[in-house]
């Protein structure tokens, strides 16, 4: 290395504390990145990720404010004395949740945002901001208005209003979050042709094995404020402790040999295919007004007890939507949905309730109470359950997601991983027979959510459990049926081992096969059934 | 519920005319419709105001359901105003007058004495003209303006950018939030809440909100926080601000503010200058009642 | 562990920055939103109260963003509420939901802890303040706008409007604060 050219990013000695805490977030970070160099920063929920990412983009102490020691270079030069604007030349930075950075109603606006703020005349932000678009291949939805993009166009807008801006560093921040397995391989691609390009691109992601794909030339791996490992990609595999991170499976079933984990057994009741079902979807078809196209297009599907259903597909090709079907929330613009036997035509959501419980996918958009304990009240005491059966139910919840000690705290003032948990838990305080969750497990981190999930689906009391998820390892660990929704329609539905085989299929339905569907089926002739990594261990 | 804005292109001659001159315009007429009761001035306002509503070549389907709620508050205001209350409205009419049944009418079979006057009921129609003018200047404006243009109006109208840029991204947070709401309310449905169960005293029932009103407050606050981030990392503020979205005057833009000018001060200068203020009944509205 | 000691430092109430921009514009359109989604719905409300559970996001949002983010909330999202509904615009109606948010916004110098007695009280009594001088505002324009007499303006502009947003306010403002304390709580804002 020479010191005629600086390199675009270097942090040396780097430690922060937030002024309200009494502990510092990050300590002692040392780390250079060249350009053209991909870094991913992995590690679990609060070690200090994000805080991080807003030494380097300037929000600290801009914004934020607390105790900092070390530095920051930027092409040699130090942060302290920069104004956000200048850094902001230097470095873009794409926050986790697309939908809360995109500032503009549509497209080309949101991409010029920086520009405009730049003071920049129309004339010279044009070309900018259609050279952004052209380069993320997303020049065609320049006069389309941001609410109506999907999910992953939606990343792609936010990345471009970064770009437009060119920056010679990407911080992104989560960007895979709520992405089907399709959108955040493509996401990844421009990734790694940024960086070919010679951007330097800095990743902040709970779904290790997903970036592991594009070869980041740099891993590094924090726990509570410090970095644990920082080398090459080859290195991390054996640096960390597999049941934190997700590694490839082949990697985990290698390394968990020594303690190979019992596979998981889900507590439902047998499958009785003779029953009634508890949920009965005819035909149903689904329009949101009558001036937008049909979003689900004659969906037939029978829920029973004893089923595990795992329902994927694309963003946006109508699991929610389906899933808000069957309690009701909507009801079908033809043919019908009997819950019990009962036409939702014919019954309110709060009837349903009892039977079906459902789990929002943000905790935020239903937590009010002032306390956990009134939280998880609130839906018994709605469905007129004696003051006695409430009191139970609420203990018997909140022992399931092992928060008893917040009882009197607000829910509120959760972290978001509890909050989850509480929002589960008011869920399942009304006893209802069949439990639905929307991807349950989205922006958790690796070892959370194996925790949570294999808790709830062990949980004793349903009938039927489904889960929508964007992660097909989840479905052919926990699930014992599997259903594809492919635009609107079910285009597959059975078993994990006969859904999940056929790799062709599963490119078209934009779900990727992941490196442990890869090793299930390697191993197949030996285990008979599909198993988690850490119970592989004992086949390899 | 998607709450889309109403606005579409509709190449009309008030998608030619600068969103500027258009709000100079609309606040003239707003100014000048309120300065006076003389029922000539408030004829010609009246007049202005239905050519203009014209340039934007609304349909009746586009607009209705606002029509429908002026004139219902109309309604009850011209009702209470010229017929139930008596003796003169604000000062504006003086006393006494003309009765209009002086030997009164006979309703179900009652014989009354109302005391409307003919007075009153000129008043009433002032009322019209003036409510009426004001509203079709103002409704036709987000069924003809594009919301991306709110910001760069205000901004080149002389308000700071930050306040300018408030009422932009404020466009931009209500189909998201509208979303959440439906969101929050489905979540609380699942969780028994109903939408008509009304028991217990009037606290209690408006606690009953607190449900669909805290989550969706909180999480719009908290989202908040990434959303100033995001506009702190583009450099938002740290310069003056230019827009992507272009204004331009042309010549009839001049005209019309010329013209905007010209009304409003010649309203003025008639009211206060000439005395044309005060309410006066045309004499041949006495003429229909005789 | 976390020691949240917001208490010591002076409140700027009348700063402008980034961060209150965003305030300014998410309340907007939340009482836009709000107010529309109510009067669509017909949510249950207090029978015969007007339904217009809204009024008290403009009121939260001076308590605890300050005057100039509370009087945008009530006046801008007075106008957008307007404009979603196709009412038109009444400029006088607009400054009066403005001022609802602004005398609360004055009373924040004073609130640091959210679900205190104290500062529920302060806002209690900002909200009666602040609903008295709005729609007392908006009223009084009713006189020379659409020349309705003094009676008129008292019985059937000032009392309905004060008594409604006064009660939804008063009932809603505690419950609202309380929230916001557990969110200052979690993130040491
Ligand atoms: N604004 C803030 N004020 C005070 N403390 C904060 C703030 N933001 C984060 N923290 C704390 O700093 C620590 C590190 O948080 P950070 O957000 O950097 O974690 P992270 O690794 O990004 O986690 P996640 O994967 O959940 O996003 C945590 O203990 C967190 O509670
Ligand atoms: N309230 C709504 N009004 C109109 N269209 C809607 C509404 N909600 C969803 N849609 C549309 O319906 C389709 C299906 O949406 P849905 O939310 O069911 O998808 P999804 O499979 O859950 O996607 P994701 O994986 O991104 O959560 C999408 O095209 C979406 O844009
Ligand atoms: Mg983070
Ligand atoms: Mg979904």
């Amino acid at each position: 290395m020479t010191d005629a050219v600086p390199l675009p990013l270097v942090v040396k000695d780097l430690s922060f504390q937030y002024h309200t805490r009494s502990t510092p977030a990050i300590q002692n970070i040392h780390l250079t990145l060249e350009p053209g160099q991909i870094m991913l920063l992995a590690g679990s929920s609060g070690c200090g990720k994000t805080t991080l990412m807003r030494c380097i983009n300037g929000l600290i102490p801009h914004s934020y404010t607390g105790e900092m020691t070390g530095d920051v270079l930027i092409h040699g030069q130090s942060v302290h004395g920069m104004g956000l604007s200048q850094i902001s030349t230097h470095i873009g930075t794409l926050l986790q949740d697309p939908e809360r950075q995109i500032l503009g109603t549509y497209v080309l606006n949101e991409v010029c945002f920086g520009l405009e703020s730049q003071g920049m005349s129309y004339m010279e932000m044009l070309p900018k901001a259609y050279k952004a678009l052209e380069r993320l291949h997303i020049l065609h939805l320049k006069d389309k208005e941001t609410f109506f993009t999907s999910g992953g166009e939606k990343q792609k807008v936010a990345l471009a209003g970064v770009l437009a801006m060119e920056p010679d560093i990407l911080l992104l921040d989560e960007p895979l979050a709520s992405l089907d397995p399709a959108s955040a391989h493509e996401a990844l691609l421009a990734f790694r042709e940024l960086a070919d390009e010679g951007l330097s691109v800095m990743i902040v992601e709970h779904r290790v094995e997903d970036v592991l794909a594009i070869h980041p030339e740099k891993v590094l791996y924090m726990d509570d404020g410090k970095i644990i490992y920082n080398g090459d990609a080859a290195g991390v595999m054996d640096a960390v402790d597999y049941s934190r991170i997700k590694l490839p499976a082949p990697v985990i079933a290698r390394r968990a040999k020594s303690h190979p984990a019992p596979h998981f057994q889900p507590t439902v009741p047998k499958i009785d295919p003779q029953s009634q079902p508890l949920v009965s979807f005819q035909n149903v078809r689904f329009q949101y007004k009558e001036d937008t196209p049909e979003v689900l297009h004659g969906i037939n599907l029978d829920i029973r007890a004893g089923e595990v259903i795992a329902i994927l597909g694309h963003n946006g090709c109508g699991k929610t939507t389906t899933v808000k079907h069957a309690l009701g929330l909507l009801k079908p613009t033809s043919g019908k949905v009997l819950l019990e036997g009962v036409d939702s035509k014919k019954s309110t959501v709060a009837t349903s309730a009892k039977t079906i419980g459902y789990v929002f996918q943000s905790p935020s958009q239903m937590l009010f109470a002032a306390t956990v304990r009134e939280e998880l009240a609130y839906g018994p005491k709605n469905l007129k359950f004696s003051p006695q059966q409430v009191e139970d139910n609420v203990n018997w919840a909140i022992e399931t997601v092992h928060l008893e000690e917040e009882l009197p705290t607000p829910p509120l003032a959760l972290s978001f991983g509890q909050q989850k948990r509480v929002s589960i838990a008011s869920v399942l305080s009304m006893r209802s027979r069949v439990l639905m969750m929307d991807e349950p497990t989205a922006g958790q981190d690796y070892w959370n959510y194996q925790s949570f999930m294999s808790t709830i689906l062990q949980t004793p009391g349903f009938d039927a459990i489904v889960f929508i998820t964007h992660d097909l390892d989840l479905a052919l660990i926990f699930a014992n049926r599997v259903v594809v929704l492919y635009g609107g329609e079910i285009v597959a539905d059975g078993h994990p081992q006969d859904i999940l085989q056929d790799e062709e299929k599963l490119n078209k339905w934009r779900l990727l096969p992941t490196s442990l569907l890869k090793l299930n089926q390697q191993l197949w002739p030996k285990t008979g059934q599909y198993l988690c990594a850490e119970a592989l261990s004992q086949f390899i | 519920m998607l709450v889309a804005w109403n606005y579409r292109y509709r190449n009309s001659p008030m998608d030619h005319i600068d969103p500027r001159a258009r709000f100079i315009f609309s606040f003239a007429v707003l100014f000048s419709a309120t300065t006076t009761w003389n029922p000539n001035i408030l004829f010609a306002v009246f007049l202005i105001a239905i050519t203009w509503y014209s340039l934007g070549r609304l349909t009746w389907k586009d607009t209705r359901l606002g029509w429908f709620m002026i004139s219902i508050m109309l309604f009850t205001m011209i009702v209470v105003n010229t017929i139930i209350t008596g003796g003169g409205a604000g000062g504006v009419v003086p006393p006494g007058g003309q009765l209009v049944w002086p030997d009164g009418v006979l309703i179900f079979g009652k014989h009354l004495n109302l005391g409307l006057t003919v007075e009153r009921l000129w008043f009433a129609v002032s009322q019209l003209m003036r409510i009426l003018s004001i509203s079709l200047v103002f409704i036709m404006i987000p069924y003809t303006m594009d919301s991306r243009a709110y910001g760069v109006t205000f901004s080149k109208l002389g308000l700071p950018d930050r306040l300018a840029y408030t009422m932009e991204l404020s466009f931009r947070f209500i189909p998201t939030l509208a979303r959440n709401f439906q969101v929050t309310l489905d979540a609380q449905r699942a969780r028994g809440f109903e939408l008509d169960a009304g028991k217990g005293n009037i606290i209690q029932k408006i606690r009953q909100v607190a449900p669909l009103l805290i989550p969706v407050t909180m999480n719009a606050i908290v989202s908040s926080e990434d959303i100033a981030n995001a506009m702190d990392l583009r450099g938002f503020g740290q310069r003056k601000r230019t827009w992507l979205y272009q204004l331009k005057f042309q010549w009839w833009d001049w005209a019309i503010i010329a013209f905007s000018i010209l009304m409003l001060a010649t309203t003025l200068l008639l009211a206060y200058r000439f005395d044309m203020r005060l309410f006066s009944v045309p004499h041949w509205w006495y003429g229909l009642f005789n | 562990m976390q020691d949240t000691h917001t208490t010591g430092k002076k409140k700027n109430i009348w700063a402008f920055g980034t961060k209150q921009v965003v305030y300014a514009a998410i309340g907007a359109a939340l009482y836009a939103v709000v107010t529309w989604a109510f009067n669509i719905w017909q949510i249950p409300g207090a029978g015969n109260v007007g339904i217009r559970p809204a009024v008290v996001i403009p009121m939260f949002f001076g308590i605890a963003f300050g005057p100039i983010v509370g009087f945008i909330t009530g006046f801008v999202g007075n106008i957008l509420a307007d404009m979603l509904s196709g009412y038109g615009f009444w400029l006088w109606w607009d400054l009066g939901n403005g001022v609802m948010g602004l005398i609360p916004g004055l009373f924040s110098a004073l609130i640091y802890i959210y679900n205190e007695k104290k500062s529920i009280l302060l806002g209690e009594v900002s909200v009666v303040l602040g609903v008295a001088l709005g729609m007392a505002l908006a009223s009084v324009s009713e006189m020379w706008v659409s020349g309705a007499d003094i009676n008129t303006v008292i019985f059937a502009n000032f009392l309905p409007a004060f008594i409604t947003n006064v009660l939804w306010g008063l009932v809603l403002l505690p419950i609202l604060m309380v929230a916001y304390a557990a969110i200052v709580q979690r993130s040491g804002r």
